[in-house]
């Protein structure tokens, strides 16, 4: 047990160095700054908004429209003259991001019911989330504008009956059932609402995959390109001792990594969504229909990662023993990269189980596709498929471990050398 | 002097290559053995055999009475080796590569700390032993490498070319210290192809050509035998 500690504490020295903590801290600067940005622009967005207004109407109504923008809390900016093109050139020149303009007439034609257009013009400065929810805001405003004033329409015309009946006559819930729950909302809304939030656990599952992976491969590349593994092969430590040291603190690192990403990752959500109120409601149906991780989840969750972080490790293990030296070990991680990339773009285009059969058989072939499947199974309640996952993929290491024991134990440690396909061996 | 090593038969394939064709040799306590022969003759392929990086084809190796297929963990708790290319951690510091390597053989930090002396004794680094090993020149590495081969007093230390890269002043130096420990009692079994330093180190020689061992003895009776002035002209004449 001592020489293990004594190699497992070498491996871990070897991973944790210089490079690897400032690059953590950098991402954990990126991310929290990236988040703090975020969350600055995000309640710029939901506060005061300026907009630049030309009435050319002068109206009752036109004012009663003004009103409405004030409510909303936009911030109106008189834009003089008669000209529209010359409010756009002068709106052009300052900070505003919306201009709208009111003909003159407006008021009157709207009494008549042969409506006149006001025009409202964004200038799109930027594609932050910010600008576009300021012409999202205006046409809010418009819509609720429109419906005041055909409810006064109708009001009038037909005083015994809510205009609301007379606009919209057919009267529709919405309810959602996951399993044996039901709630009332919106299945585009929830299922948004839901990808918004699950979005980082891919992602990752993606990181903390890829980042143990390659640490273990390049680790015994590195032994064998700066010729150090004869050596360690013929100290009194049994062989599957050494490639198991190397997973371990590989993975030690991948989690410990991870963690860091995750904290930062989760910085920068919290910026991204963090201010959205109207969250609220959606959140209490998204509770109610059990499409949340319970702490149950978590560890199911938790043990498919586990496993698939195992079999990366292996896997890269295998690997690692066909690199002749570092830059051959990166090329050496294209397949296994491959084989985490299409699970994971997979969970965020489409729904495996909408695939055709062999394609489905394919991706479920992966072991790496079930910690990525795992997230939405465990929400729809689908936690035989998760188990199933789980026990695949226990099988797959333990098939990887053997191989790769069998590989640290006999001369193909030192003999095998993937080279374009070919086997090569050393005399 | 007892026998340490004996090697019956030997032979390593590689797929259809026969790199060892059914060499013998054995070497006593203390003694100096050394491989000569050309390249792809199959000098690291028995060094690396011995040392049990490799699993023989056939034939039988025995190290202190331990079978080298049946208990290659007990052969490496005896034996150190030192290859042709051999490298250090680049990112450890001289002594505590030194460190490391000692807590595989060593049961107490005690003793660790004395095999950690032992090899501060032999590399004669002095502070550069606090440097990264990545700051090391190759005489450095070289010397820190044979140092820690020979810190444990191992039973029997096989060296692959041991002053291979180095200058004259360093392999003078590498070439007292095997010596030295080889007159302590320390079996050694080397390759080189300095035929020089052959005959200055080796208690014996083995004159080796496409897995066979052509002839040995000590130096003075091989060039007896062949009436040659030196190893190299022994070795040209054995191949003929």
């Amino acid at each position: 047990m001592k020489k293990f500690t004594n190699l497992l504490l070498k491996e871990i020295r070897d991973l944790v160095n210089k490079q690897l903590i400032i690059s953590l801290l950098m991402m954990m600067a990126i991310f929290y700054f990236i988040g703090v940005m975020a969350k600055t622009e995000m309640k710029k967005a939901a506060g005061t908004q300026k907009i630049s207004v030309m009435d050319l109407d002068q109206s009752d109504l036109s004012r009663g429209l003004a009103g409405s923008l004030k409510t909303a809390n936009f911030e109106i900016e008189w834009s003089q003259g008669k000209d529209p093109e010359a409010a756009v050139q002068a709106a052009k020149q300052g900070d505003t991001y919306l201009l709208l303009v009111i003909p003159q007439g407006f008021g009157e034609s709207i009494v008549r019911l042969e409506p006149k257009e006001i025009s409202t013009y964004t200038f799109l400065r930027s594609f932050s989330i910010g600008g576009i929810r300021k012409s999202e805001i205006l046409k809010a405003v418009i819509t609720a504008t429109n419906a005041y004033l055909s409810n006064d329409v109708l009001k009038k015309k037909v005083p015994d009956v809510p205009p609301d009946i007379l606009r919209s006559p057919i009267k529709s819930k919405d309810y959602v059932i996951v399993k044996d729950r039901m709630a009332e909302g919106s299945a585009s809304a929830i299922s948004g609402m839901v990808y918004s939030q699950s979005v980082i656990i891919p992602i990752i599952l993606f990181m903390i995959i890829m980042y143990s992976s390659q640490m273990v491969i390049s680790a015994i590349a590195m032994e064998k390109q700066n010729k150090t593994l004869e050596t360690l092969l013929t100290v009194p430590i049994p062989r599957t001792a050494i490639a198991t040291t190397k997973m371990l603190a590989a993975g030690i690192v991948g989690l410990l990594s991870a963690a860091i990403y995750m904290i930062g990752m989760k910085s920068y959500m919290g910026g991204m969504m963090g201010n959205i109120r109207a969250n609220a409601s959606m959140n209490a149906v998204i509770k109610q229909l059990g499409l949340t991780l319970t702490g149950n989840g978590y560890v199911l969750l938790g043990i498919a990662l586990f496993f698939a972080i195992l079999c990366g490790l292996a896997m890269a293990t295998i690997l690692g023993v066909l690199a002749e030296d570092f830059r051959s070990a990166q090329t050496l991680m294209l397949p296994l990269m491959l084989m985490i990339l299409i699970p994971y773009l997979l969970s965020f285009f489409a729904d495996v189980n909408s695939l055709p059969l062999p394609v489905r058989l394919l991706i479920l072939a992966i072991p790496f596709s079930h910690p990525f499947l795992a997230t939405p199974n465990i929400m729809l309640g689908h936690y035989s498929a998760v188990l199933y996952g789980i026990l695949y993929m226990a099988v797959v290491f333990f098939v990887l471990v053997f191989i790769a024991a069998r590989i640290f134990s006999t001369d193909r440690v030192l003999t095998m050398k993937l080279r374009w396909g070919k086997k090569k061996v050393v005399f | 002097m007892p026998t340490v090593l004996k090697v019956e038969g030997l032979k390593k394939s590689y797929g259809r290559k026969e790199a060892l064709r059914g060499i013998d040799f054995e070497i006593q306590t203390g003694e100096i053995f050394a491989l000569i022969g050309p390249n792809g003759a199959g000098k690291t392929t028995t060094l690396r055999i011995v040392s049990t990086l490799l699993t023989p084809s056939g034939g039988k190796v025995t190290f202190l009475g331990h079978d080298l297929k049946k208990e290659p963990e007990k052969i490496r708790e005896n034996i150190s080796y030192l290859p042709e290319e051999a490298g250090a951690y680049r990112n450890l510091k001289g002594r505590n590569y030194l460190k490391f390597m000692a807590n595989f053989y060593a049961e107490t930090r005690e003793k660790a700390e004395e095999i950690v002396k032992r090899a501060e004794a032999i590399a004669e680094l002095g502070s550069a032993l606090d440097d990264k090993v990545g700051t090391y020149s190759k005489g450095m590495v070289r010397k820190l490498l044979l140092a820690r081969a020979l810190m444990t007093k191992p039973a029997m230390t096989i060296l692959d070319e041991p002053t291979s890269g180095l200058d004259v002043i360093n392999s003078l130096e590498v070439r007292e210290i095997i010596k030295k420990f080889a007159k302590e009692g320390i079996s050694v079994l080397l390759s080189s192809h300095n035929m020089l330093e052959i005959e200055f180190l080796s208690d014996r020689v083995a004159l080796i050509d496409k897995g066979l061992i052509l002839d040995a003895g000590t130096s003075q009776g091989l060039k007896d035998k062949y009436q040659a002035p030196n190893l190299e002209v022994v070795f040209r004449s054995a191949l003929r």
